[in-house]
């Protein structure tokens, strides 16, 4: 029998060698040093699916700017981190990217949780923070101007559902969540749309982890809906709509299409899901923007995340480029005049934008996830949206409106 | 990078906080507190919504305390039968509760929203630079205080009762040590404890959210004390820097490995963690270091 030996001098050796590690390529500072970008993407917990697509679309787009010369004549980072859907982990992640490798924007924030924690650290850091997460305080936030959000608000997305429940001949509509920051509003403004058409809602909040529904679909049965509205994440959603199934509900169902997505679909057998709506803030499908982004990073029907950090990335390259300087706070105010200028030319990526720029004409971005015009307050001020409906196990897009 | 270490020491802090909390309940009683994470929570909404409410900070950290306190006892109270495997589950049943609640009382806790804008003190004065370093300092002290204060009681005649309750409840209760007691007291230190690291994380952060309460912190924490000893409080206190030094310098590993994938890098990451663990449960079961046990005093011989 060998024994090991493993002194506390190795070990901590070893640590503080790893720690080092992060020391060295920071210490080279260059006058056309590359500019640094940061993605702040959910790579592992219930944001999982998303966040690697999102950083390739980043990748991409940069790899593509990169290759034709950068932006003021110096190349472009993407320094990539993990938030791990969870705030406490996104902080940590957001300090390195701020602190240590001093990104002048961070960009992909998904969970509302992270957004709101990580905010403060931008806007007092002055870095342009760019997010998909949907909940309404987010812009409401002290936060200078540093926030921009791709994601249409909770209070427009909620409207869109209950006037889309409308269209269905909805009497008793049954509203199921789990406990998000958007769960109220989009409750509230569903109602709304229902109230005003005579008819009349209820709504469930439920624990998005739980194996089992059974005690929440016999509520919502002991109701009788005629149309339910899922506001879940794919995995509680996957649990809830096979017990809808076993329960025999006939009625309409509407969910987020990030959540009864393609991938949701395969996954369960088909008659549990066929016959769904989903909703979506449309990435323009039909735009020059969402075709060069699909071919781009070679994946089919990109999911609205990746449609908006496509677009972020290259309105921050652009906004660089107008200001002509690469720090947050200029990335802030040039932003606008290359997303909505009046009369600007029409752009679908930043590489046709940057030129454009050099010859000092006005540029009017067009997005991949829409025409990514903002507001005061950092919303997107107009979004389409895109129904769906399940069909032999694939969705079939019923209207972009 | 300096701003970077001074928030990566500062949460060091925090974490050490955890851990002693989590070393005296577990390294000194026995007992298996999976709920540390709802302790946490406890501390950091209380001082967190009394401040917002107007309370000067002093009192609303030492209010979390109480709160967090308060909340052991209850914990306790209820989990007082139970022993091992038993107690941990309901413990980590404790901290989902708490969760819940944040998650569901929208009322107080401003639900998945979170409570943002927590007060901070003295940042408008410092500046966010200066404030930083205060607030390692704060940090620093506070977790030295109880360091050493639990380094007395471990050495004390208290923490010798304690080790005994460890290692055979009924020899103690025979001894004439009141168990309950001893327990009830040691889990309400414990949890005011990580109350307190609570309060002074939402101070820090300004921004708490049910989100920010998963499990996985007191996965982490688990990890610290399990690296660093478990037992003995300079075990818990070095464990706890370790970890979130480790944590944070397999960040700098994606950048070694550049053909990865960012999605890869960061499973990567986690596997560490997981692997990091096994590596000193195999290498060195004890911890780094390890509780000292001093051997029984040998019987005196007549001449």
């Amino acid at each position: 029998m060998s024994s090991f030996t493993f002194s506390r001098r190795g070990f901590m050796g070893g640590v503080a060698g790893l720690a080092a590690t992060g020391l060295v390529p920071h210490t080279v500072m260059a006058q056309d040093s590359p500019i640094k970008i940061g993605a702040l993407t959910p790579l592992t917990g219930s944001g999982g699916p998303y966040g690697p697509v999102m950083v390739k679309a980043i990748k991409a787009v940069a790899g593509e700017v990169n290759k034709a010369g950068g932006v003021l004549g110096r190349q472009i980072e993407i320094i990539s981190e993990d938030d791990q859907t969870n705030p406490e982990a996104g902080v940590r992640a957001a300090r390195k990217l701020v602190d240590v490798d001093r990104v002048s924007a961070i960009l992909g924030t998904w969970a509302s949780s992270v957004t709101t924690a990580v905010a403060p650290i931008c806007w007092e850091s002055g870095t342009l923070l760019a997010t998909v997460s949907g909940a309404d305080a987010i812009t409401a936030l002290p936060h200078q101007g540093y926030i921009i959000r791709t994601q249409p608000t909770t209070i427009l997305q909620g409207r869109k559902f209950g006037e889309f429940a409308v269209e269905q001949g909805v009497k008793k509509l049954f509203f199921f969540s789990p406990q998000t920051p958007f769960a109220e509003s989009q409750f509230s403004n569903i109602t709304k749309a229902v109230k005003a058409a005579g008819g009349e809602t209820k709504s469930l909040i439920y624990d998005d982890k739980k194996p089992s529904y059974r005690s929440e679909v016999d509520e919502m049965l002991a109701y009788g809906p005629d149309v339910i509205v899922l506001g879940g994440y794919a995995t509680d959603t996957a649990v809830l709509l096979k017990d809808i199934f076993r329960s025999g509900y006939e009625g309409k169902k509407i969910a987020f299409a990030y959540s009864v997505n393609q991938k949701l679909i395969d996954s369960v057998p088909a008659e549990i899901v066929e016959g769904i709506f989903t909703i979506a803030p449309s990435p323009a499908e039909s735009s020059s923007a969402y075709k060069r982004l699909v071919s781009l990073i070679d994946v089919q029907n990109p999911d609205p995340y990746t449609t908006q950090v496509y677009d972020q990335v290259n309105l921050v390259i652009m906004a660089i480029a107008k200001a002509g300087a690469a720090d947050g706070k200029s990335i802030r105010d040039a932003i606008r005049s290359v997303s909505q200028a009046e009369g600007g030319a029409v752009v679908d990526n930043a590489v046709e934008g940057l030129k454009l720029i050099a010859a000092g004409k006005p540029v009017n971005y067009q997005g991949a996830s829409g025409p990514c015009d903002f507001t005061a307050s950092g919303d997107i001020s107009d979004s389409q949206f895109r129904y769906e409906q399940v069909n032999g196990g694939k969705l079939k897009l019923l209207k972009i409106a | 990078m300096l701003s970077y270490l001074i928030f990566t020491l500062t949460l060091g802090g925090i974490y050490a906080l955890l851990a002693l909390s989590l070393n005296l309940i577990w390294g000194g009683v026995g007992m298996v507190n999976l709920g540390l994470a709802g302790f946490f929570a406890v501390g950091a909404y209380a001082s967190a919504l009394v401040a917002l409410a107007g309370v000067p900070l002093p009192i609303a950290m030492l209010l979390a305390c109480l709160i967090g306190a308060a909340a052991g006892l209850l914990a306790t109270f209820a989990t007082i039968r139970l022993r091992g495997d038993y107690l941990a589950i309901v413990t980590l049943g404790f901290a989902e509760v708490v969760r819940m609640v944040a998650l569901n009382e929208r009322w107080l806790t401003r639900g998945s929203d979170g409570v943002s804008g927590i007060p901070a003190p003295f940042r408008a004065e410092l500046g966010v630079d200066g404030f930083n370093l205060l607030y390692l300092a704060l940090v620093s002290v506070i977790v030295l205080g109880v360091f050493l204060t639990l380094r007395r009681l471990d050495l004390s005649p208290f923490g010798r009762v304690l080790k005994a309750i460890r290692e055979d409840q009924e020899l103690a209760t025979f001894a004439g040590k009141s168990v309950t007691r001893f327990k009830m007291q040691t889990f309400a230190l414990s949890a005011a404890i990580a109350g307190l690291a609570g309060a002074l994380y939402g101070h820090f952060q300004t921004y708490i959210s049910p989100d920010h309460f998963q499990p996985l912190i007191t996965i982490y924490i688990f990890l610290a004390v399990t690296a660093g000893g478990v037992g003995r409080p300079v075990g818990a206190l070095a464990g706890a820097y370790l970890v979130v030094f480790f944590l944070e310098a397999t960040r700098f590993l994606g950048e070694l490995f550049t053909v990865l994938e960012p999605g890869q890098v960061a499973a990567i990451r986690e596997v560490l963690v997981g692997l990091a663990l096994l590596c000193v449960l195999h290498l060195r079961p004890q911890g780094i270091l390890p509780e000292r046990i001093a051997p029984a005093p040998k019987p005196e011989t007549s001449v």
